[in-house]
């Protein structure tokens, strides 16, 4: 559910970017800010380790304009991917309006991808989400690698239904990377109730 | 949503109000309250050079990996938490289930006034910010929600601009 903070007139929506470790969340979040032109966008904060692994999350405010009067802004996140950051992957989620899945192309990450976005849903459930009708976007990074999974095989694997959309993507040069903040931002404003907010 | 329900909701400055009064009683050089969320619901103080948009979502998530903390080593949460600095100190205090208070503050011999403030503070911001959420549900009920659907979504189509050869979705 959106918030909605009336001193300040804006509705602030939360946006974030689920995966395993690597696949590339951060690097689709780097490139979004670098995109953006200045007056659309806040500071990145970006929280990681030596390794250049996520350890909290990444984030950065996108404030879009004035909608009936309120500024509607679009906060991002990403979690951070490695198995044992669960916890700091459920506190993020908590609040999400919309989640981008970035999944790794690579063949030998199939189970990784499998195990994390069933993760999701267990946390998304654990806030008492219905993932049946939240808004998901399933993009398939890393699309410039030799030996990559087809599309459709998480699909197939998960049984997911037909109304999730799918891009595919190499976030490193940006292909498809505002195509799939295109789609995640309007399923979520699609899907907004504001009996909700 | 017309100009008169727009200035009724303003006058949901009570957060700010009470948080005026906590920055003048103990001298901090701010004080915000966050939602669990990470997103600043009110602020005092001289907060211009902070990035306060930041600060409440990391607060948020310090917060609430402390509260893992908490139940590792058997308690539900811990109510308090306190960043001492070389020159600026964070107090940071629950308020219900579902907000934070940070105060800024410089003077570390302050911290009992602190301690204090924010304890006083806190049943009163309670109300403010349930009162706060009362609003919020008459102003949106106000909202004309397919136009305000429209006009988001032009403005999605007109600023996250998709280069011509990014794949189309499936």
């Amino acid at each position: 559910m959106p918030h909605l903070d009336l001193e300040n007139r804006q509705f602030i929506f939360k946006i974030v970017y689920f995966g395993p470790g690597m696949s590339g969340k951060t690097t689709n979040l780097l490139y979004i800010h670098r995109t953006l032109m200045e007056k659309y966008r806040g500071d990145m904060l970006v929280l990681d380790t030596e390794e250049e692994r996520t350890l909290f999350f990444d984030f950065f405010p996108v404030s879009l304009g004035t909608v009936q009067g309120f500024s509607l802004k679009f906060h991002l996140y990403t979690i951070p991917g490695q198995v044992y950051y669960e916890a700091s992957r459920r506190i993020i989620l908590e609040g999400a309006d919309g989640v981008v899945f970035v999944a790794d192309s690579n063949t030998e990450r199939l189970d990784d991808n499998l195990e994390m976005y069933r993760r999701m849903l267990d946390n998304l459930e654990s806030y008492g989400v219905d993932p049946g009708s939240f808004p998901i976007v399933l993009q398939y990074n890393k699309r410039d690698f030799d030996d990559i999974l087809p599309l459709g095989t998480l699909e197939e694997a998960l049984e997911l239904p037909d109304r999730i959309p799918v891009t595919s993507s190499v976030a490193t040069t940006g292909r498809g990377v505002m195509q799939t903040l295109k789609i995640i931002s309007k399923e979520v404003i699609r899907q907004f109730q504001p009996a909700a907010v | 949503m017309n100009d008169t329900d727009l200035a009724k909701a303003e006058k949901n400055g009570e957060v700010n109000g009470i948080l005026d009064e906590l920055v003048e009683k103990t001298e901090a050089i701010t004080a915000l309250v966050i939602s669990r969320q990470g997103i600043c619901l009110g602020q005092a103080g001289t907060a211009a050079s902070l990035n306060s948009t930041a600060l409440a979502a990391l607060v948020a998530g310090m917060f609430s990996a402390t509260k893992e903390v908490a139940n590792i080593v058997g308690e539900d949460q811990f109510s308090i938490l306190l960043q001492q600095g070389e020159k600026r100190h964070i107090h940071i205090s629950l308020i219900g289930s579902s907000s934070m208070m940070v105060i800024v503050f410089e003077d570390y011999s302050r911290i009992g006034k602190v301690r204090l403030a924010a304890r006083q503070a806190a049943g009163r911001l309670l109300d403010a910010l349930e009162q706060g959420r009362r609003k919020r549900d008459e102003a949106v009920e106000s909202l004309s929600v397919p136009d305000f659907k429209e006009y988001a979504m032009n403005l999605i189509d007109r600023i996250f601009v998709v280069g011509e050869d990014e794949d189309a979705p499936s």
